[in-house]
C-alpha cells in the first residue's frame, strides 16, 4: 500500500459508513413491519404487508400509473415555481435597490411567508376549480413569498463597499442589479428557492388530495376510497422519497455550490 | 488629471443616544493640484474617512463644497476612483473581469476592456492570476487588483482608504514600494487617506493632519523620487519628518 493510497482509502470508508448509517434504521423500520403485520396478521385493511407494496409499486410500474402521477406532481411543482421566481426575484430586488419599496412590502412578506402553502387551498379552488390552476397557485404562493424576502434579505446582506466600489466604478442603477444585487443576492435566493419548495411540496399533496384528478395525493386520497392500504402506503413512501431525492440531489447541492461560487468573502 | 477642491466642507450627524450634535468634519478646505500625491493622518475617529467618503461621493456633506475641475461633485462617479480597506472586489468575477469592469461600464467592446484590464494586471505582475477568483490570492494580491481595477478606469482621482491597513507588515511595505512606483511613473493625482505616519511620509508629496473633525496642519514632504524603502530607512530627511508628525499627531 503507498502512502498516498491511504487517505483515498479512509475516505471511502467513511463515505460507506456514512451510508450505511443513514440506511440501517431504515432497514430496521423495514424488517420491524414486515415482522408486526406478519406476526400479528394485520388486515390488510388496515396495515399493509412490505410484500403488498412491492407488488403494488410493480404493478403502477407496468401500467404507468406510477409515472403518470409523479410526473402530473412534478409538473406542477416546476411550472407553479417557475412562476414564483418570474415575479419573487424582480420584486425582491426592487425592494433592494429602493427603501420606500422595501419598507411598504417587508411586512406584508414576512406575514405570507409564514402562513402556510395549506391555507391557500380553499380560496384556491373557489378562484381556479378543482384542477391544475388551483394546484399551482398554492405552489406559487408557498414559493413566492419565500423567495421575495430571501432576495430581499440577500440583496441587503451584500456589503455596502460592493455597492459603493461598482458605483464609483461607473455603475448605474440597471448594470447595479444585474453586476452586484443579482449575484450577491444568489445563494440568499437559492437558499429561498429550497426553503420555499419545501413548503410547496407539502401543499400539492395536501392540495392533490382535494382539487384535481391526477398526481401523488389523489393517488394516496383515491386508494382511500377502495381501502387498498398498499396504494395508501406506497403513495406515503414515494412522496418522502421524491422529496429527499429531489432536496438531497438537486437543491442541495445547488445550494451549496451557489455559497462556494458566488459567495461574499467578507473583506479581510 | 484635474484639480480638486474642497471648500468649507462640514459633515455633521445627530447623536439620538446623547442628544447631541457631532461633527465628524467640520469646515475643511483643501486643494490638490493635478499630478499630486495628499495623504491624510490622523488617529481614528479623526474624520478622516468621512472626508474621502464625501469626496467619493458615498456621503452627502451637510454644508461646504467639493469641486473637481470646477464641477461640482454629486454622488458616486467613474471620474473618482476608490479604493478600499477592504478590498471590496466582487467575488463572483474573476481577477480580470474585476479589472474589466469600469471600463465595461464606460461601454467599450468587451475585447478592448479585457486587453486593457490586462495591461494594468501586467502592470503589477499580475496577469497569470487574470482568470482566478479573488478569494484564491491573497490579501497582498487582492489589493494589488483593487488598485489596478481604480486605475484600469483612469479617473481623474485616485481616493484611497487605508488600503494597506488589513495586509501583514511585510506585504504592506511591497504594497507601498509598488504604489510609489506606478505614481513615480504615471503622476495620478491621489488622495490617500491612514493612520500609518511612516507611510503617509513615504508615500506623499504632502501630509495633512487631521484631528477632531478639524484640518490642524500641513507637512510637506520634498524627499526625491525614486523612494523605497531600503534607501528611506537610512534617510536623516525621511526620519526627522516622520518625527516631526508623529509628534504632531501626538499632540494634535
Amino acid at each position: 500500500m503507498t502512502a498516498s493510497a491511504e487517505p483515498v482509502r479512509a475516505h471511502r470508508r467513511a463515505r460507506t459508513g456514512a451510508i450505511v448509517q443513514a440506511a440501517l434504521p431504515f432497514v430496521l423500520l423495514l424488517l420491524l413491519w414486515q415482522g408486526l403485520v406478519a406476526g400479528l396478521q394485520v388486515s390488510p385493511l388496515v396495515f399493509p404487508s412490505l410484500s403488498a407494496v412491492v407488488r403494488a409499486a410493480g404493478q403502477g410500474l407496468r401500467d404507468g400509473s406510477l409515472f403518470l402521477h409523479l410526473g402530473a406532481s412534478l409538473a406542477r411543482v416546476a411550472i407553479g415555481t417557475a412562476i414564483a421566481l418570474l415575479l419573487a426575484v424582480p420584486l425582491g430586488m426592487a425592494m433592494g435597490v429602493s427603501r420606500a419599496v422595501a419598507a411598504f412590502f417587508t411586512p406584508l412578506l414576512r406575514f405570507f411567508s409564514v402562513l402556510a402553502g395549506i391555507a391557500w387551498i380553499p380560496i384556491a379552488t373557489l378562484w381556479f376549480g378543482y384542477g391544475f390552476g388551483a394546484i399551482v397557485f398554492v405552489i406559487f404562493n408557498a414559493v413566492f413569498f419565500v423567495v421575495a424576502y430571501n432576495t430581499l434579505l440577500g440583496v441587503a446582506t451584500i456589503p455596502v463597499e460592493l455597492r459603493r466600489a461598482a458605483a464609483s466604478l461607473g455603475a448605474r442603477r440597471w448594470s447595479m442589479v444585474r453586476e452586484v444585487l443579482l449575484p450577491g443576492a444568489l445563494p440568499n435566493i437559492v437558499t429561498g428557492i429550497r426553503t420555499g419548495l419545501g413548503f410547496a411540496w407539502r401543499a400539492l399533496i395536501a392540495a392533490e388530495m382535494i382539487a384535481t384528478s391526477t398526481g401523488l395525493g389523489y393517488m394516496l386520497f383515491l386508494a382511500r376510497d377502495f381501502y387498498r392500504t398498499e396504494v395508501i402506503v406506497l403513495g406515503m413512501v414515494l412522496v418522502g422519497c421524491t422529496w429527499l431525492a429531489l432536496d438531497r440531489l438537486l437543491l442541495a447541492p445547488l445550494e451549496r455550490r451557489t455559497i462556494e461560487r458566488w459567495g461574499v468573502v467578507r473583506g479581510a | 488629471m484635474k484639480e480638486l477642491l474642497v471648500e468649507r466642507l462640514s459633515k455633521i450627524y445627530f447623536d439620538p443616544d446623547r442628544g447631541e450634535r457631532i461633527a465628524a468634519l467640520e469646515e475643511v478646505s483643501l486643494r490638490i493640484a493635478p499630478g499630486e500625491f495628499v495623504a491624510v493622518v490622523g488617529p481614528s475617529g479623526c474624520g478622516k474617512s468621512t472626508l474621502l467618503n464625501l469626496i467619493a461621493g458615498f456621503l452627502e456633506p451637510t454644508s461646504g463644497r467639493i469641486l473637481l475641475d470646477g464641477r461640482p461633485v454629486r454622488g458616486p462617479g467613474p471620474d473618482r476612483g476608490v479604493v478600499f480597506q477592504s478590498y471590496a472586489l466582487f467575488p463572483w468575477k474573476t481577477v480580470l473581469e474585476n479589472v474589466a469592469f469600469g471600463p465595461r461600464m464606460r461601454g467599450l467592446p468587451k475585447a478592448e476592456c479585457h486587453a486593457k484590464a490586462m495591461r494594468y494586471l501586467e502592470l503589477v505582475g499580475l496577469a497569470h492570476v487574470a482568470h482566478r477568483y479573488p478569494r484564491e490570492l491573497s490579501g497582498g494580491m487582492q489589493q494589488r487588483v483593487g488598485v489596478v481595477r481604480a486605475l484600469a478606469n483612469e479617473p481623474e482621482i485616485l481616493l484611497m482608504d487605508e488600503p494597506f491597513a488589513a495586509v501583514d507588515a511585510q506585504t504592506r511595505m511591497t504594497l507601498q514600494e509598488e504604489l510609489a512606483r506606478i505614481y513615480e511613473e504615471r503622476r495620478p493625482t491621489i488622495l490617500f487617506v491612514t493612520h500609518d505616519v511612516n507611510e503617509a511620509v513615504f508615500l506623499a508629496d504632502r501630509v495633512l493632519l487631521l484631528s477632531k473633525g478639524r484640518l490642524r496642519e500641513e507637512i510637506p514632504v520634498p524627499i526625491a523620487r525614486p523612494r523605497r524603502w531600503p534607501r528611506l530607512v537610512e534617510d536623516d530627511d525621511f526620519k526627522a519628518l516622520v518625527a516631526r508628525t508623529l509628534s504632531a499627531v501626538r499632540a494634535a
